[in-house]
């Protein structure tokens, strides 16, 4: 069902004139992106002047940069909550034109509700879907028992540590079985023990289901450690600076000599900057 | 000190530790005993306390107005001189047919206004330009105390249930609102989000994000409402009633009656507390989340 909707807004939006055929376009296209955000007293900044990137379907794509070199404004356009200035963005060959179940998001925050528990968070995406409780309930077990989970499944989530958070909304985005997961710094309000976890079982999971991963961290170390590829980025205006290849096999042994290389050389490209990464 | 317990605190008077399982086992056990049984003497002793500030309350009452000169006791009759009237309306059953009339009324008004009043604010709250629109007017409205159209309600509605209705259903309106109106527009675009990117509609994002996020603000208007309520059921009945509480006070006044003034008074304050009370234990009930964050 899912592959004939999407065959058919293709074709739709292909008769508008949108998409000439690109057999080697990734499943997110940014083309020529800029967006201008109002700031203090009716002054605009460039959040992003003229960013074009393209996430490979199924990559681990990290994006790194200062604050204000408008990560999270890339990742929340790609969400589709908010829109571009001037270019286009486009998920699997179609215009992003709002959120999607497909895209899900995962912010620092956790941004669970505090309201339902662990199990019924879960669960929200597919009952607002609309879909019966019973498969419901089976589909958002599978989910929690994904990330280690099933035990906490009846807690709420002031009852569950930081880590735990997390890996719900990392369950509650995947069980709507998206494509793409964008992640806003989501480990960087957990201590470094933890981090690491949920780095190690983040790359499982990738891997396990094979889904497409975009990654904002502040952290060089992170990046080099999950991402097939890092995209830097600088600000003023928002820019990408230099997309690096991330060329280790996994898994990855962050004492590895290949590993302080690239380390290096991330570290490097900031320098360049004039900005030191935090 | 039990054979038991030294048993337990053996380790601290030094040498190897020899922590069996077993002993580790009935540790745990004897502490969730204590727990259970601190808790438990806990709750004993709040509500011991809870009635010897009662009885305190009702000894210095009762002895104020002796010791005090130049009271007279007809014009602040100490509990001793309020029991035998409070008796009397009981056993009639006068006191209850008039707290049940003030307590259908205060229901009635409560109930419609604050089911307006969170339908108001949680449109106000998200949608910008109804906001833009009514925020003068309602804002205006709201700064009229609501006692002040107790004579309006008067003349248009008469002396039956209608106007003390009406004027609790606008008196309460307008804390809920308010209440409801800042809990949906400050609720984090964060969780907004989320729901939309989980396939929410606008509706769904409206009733199973918006409302519940800010269920803790709106449960505070509606306890703020509870307390309004009570103020102009009163003002109402005191001016046109043949029943109610605030009745029997304003009678009370015509046929000289201090002690059962102070009946009526007191059934308010029973009657206050009980629904504060109720509102209380049963938020910890359907809400085991609410406040959580804050513990």
């Amino acid at each position: 069902m899912r592959r004939v909707a999407r065959g058919s807004e293709a074709a739709r939006s292909s008769s508008r004139g949108h998409v000439s055929e690109r057999p080697d376009e990734g499943v997110v296209a940014i083309e020529h992106v800029s967006k201008l955000f109002p700031s203090t007293e009716g002054e605009s900044t460039w959040a992003l002047l003229d960013v074009s990137l393209s996430i490979r379907d199924g990559e681990f794509m990290c994006a790194i940069g200062p604050s204000g070199c408008g990560k999270t404004t890339l990742l929340n356009l790609i969400a589709g909550f908010i829109e571009p200035t001037r270019g286009e963005l486009r998920f699997d060959k179609t215009p992003i034109s709002g959120p999607a179940p497909e895209r899900g998001v995962v912010f620092q925050e956790y941004a669970l509700f505090p309201w339902l528990t662990a199990q019924r968070n879960v669960e929200f995406g597919l009952k607002m879907q609309g879909m019966a409780k019973a498969e419901r309930r089976e589909r958002a077990n599978e989910a929690l028992n994904l990330v280690g989970l099933a035990d906490a499944a009846r807690r709420y989530p002031f009852e569950l540590s930081g880590g735990m958070r997390q890996r719900v909304a990392v369950a509650r985005a995947l069980v709507n079985h998206p494509r793409i997961l964008l992640m806003d710094e989501p480990f960087a309000a957990v201590d470094a023990l933890t981090r690491a976890s949920l780095q190690t079982e983040l790359l499982r999971i990738w891997e396990e289901i094979g889904i497409t991963i975009f990654f904002i961290t502040h952290n060089i170390e992170e990046a080099v450690y999950l991402g097939d590829r890092i995209v830097v980025m600088s600000p003023n205006p928002g820019q990408i600076q230099e997309t690096v290849e991330v060329d280790i096999a996994r898994p990855r042994n962050r004492s590895e000599l290949e590993f302080g290389r690239l380390y290096a050389k991330v570290n490097g490209i900031f320098h360049r900057q004039g900005v030191s990464a935090s | 000190m039990t054979e038991m317990e030294r048993d337990f605190r053996s380790a601290h008077a030094g040498g190897r530790d020899d922590l069996t399982p077993d002993l580790v086992q009935k540790i745990e056990e004897r502490f969730r005993y204590d727990l259970q049984r601190s808790r438990h003497r806990r709750r004993v002793q709040r509500l011991m306390l809870n009635i010897a500030g009662v009885i305190l309350f009702l000894i210095l009452w009762e002895v104020a107005p002796r010791v005090v000169p130049g009271v007279n006791l007809q014009m602040f009759p100490p509990p001793s001189g309020v029991v035998g009237t409070l008796w009397d309306l009981i056993a009639s059953g006068e006191l209850a047919g008039h707290a049940w009339s003030s307590l259908k009324r205060a229901v009635a008004g409560f109930v419609l206004g604050s089911t307006a009043g969170i339908l108001v604010g949680l449109l106000t709250g998200r949608l910008m330009m109804l906001r833009d629109l009514s925020d003068p007017v309602l804002h205006s409205l709201r700064s009229i105390p609501s006692i002040a159209f107790v004579p309006l309600a008067i003349v248009w509605f008469g002396l039956g249930e209608t106007p003390k209705i009406a004027l609790i259903t606008w008196g309460t309106f307008f804390p809920v609102w308010v209440n409801t109106f800042i809990g949906v527009r400050d609720v984090p675009n964060i969780y907004v989000r989320s729901a939309a990117s989980l396939g929410a509609s606008p509706a769904g994002i409206m009733l199973q994000v918006v409302l519940p996020a800010a269920l803790p603000f709106i449960i505070a208007g509606l306890r703020q409402a509870t307390a309004v309520a009570f103020v102009i059921l009163v003002a109402a009945e005191l001016v046109g009633a043949s029943s109610g509480l605030g009745y029997l006070i304003s009678f009370s006044h015509l046929v000289f009656r201090v002690d059962m003034m102070f009946v009526g008074l007191m059934a308010l304050g029973a009657l206050g507390f009980l629904a504060d009370t109720l509102f209380a234990a049963s938020l910890d009930r359907i809400f085991p989340w609410y406040g959580a964050e804050a513990r």
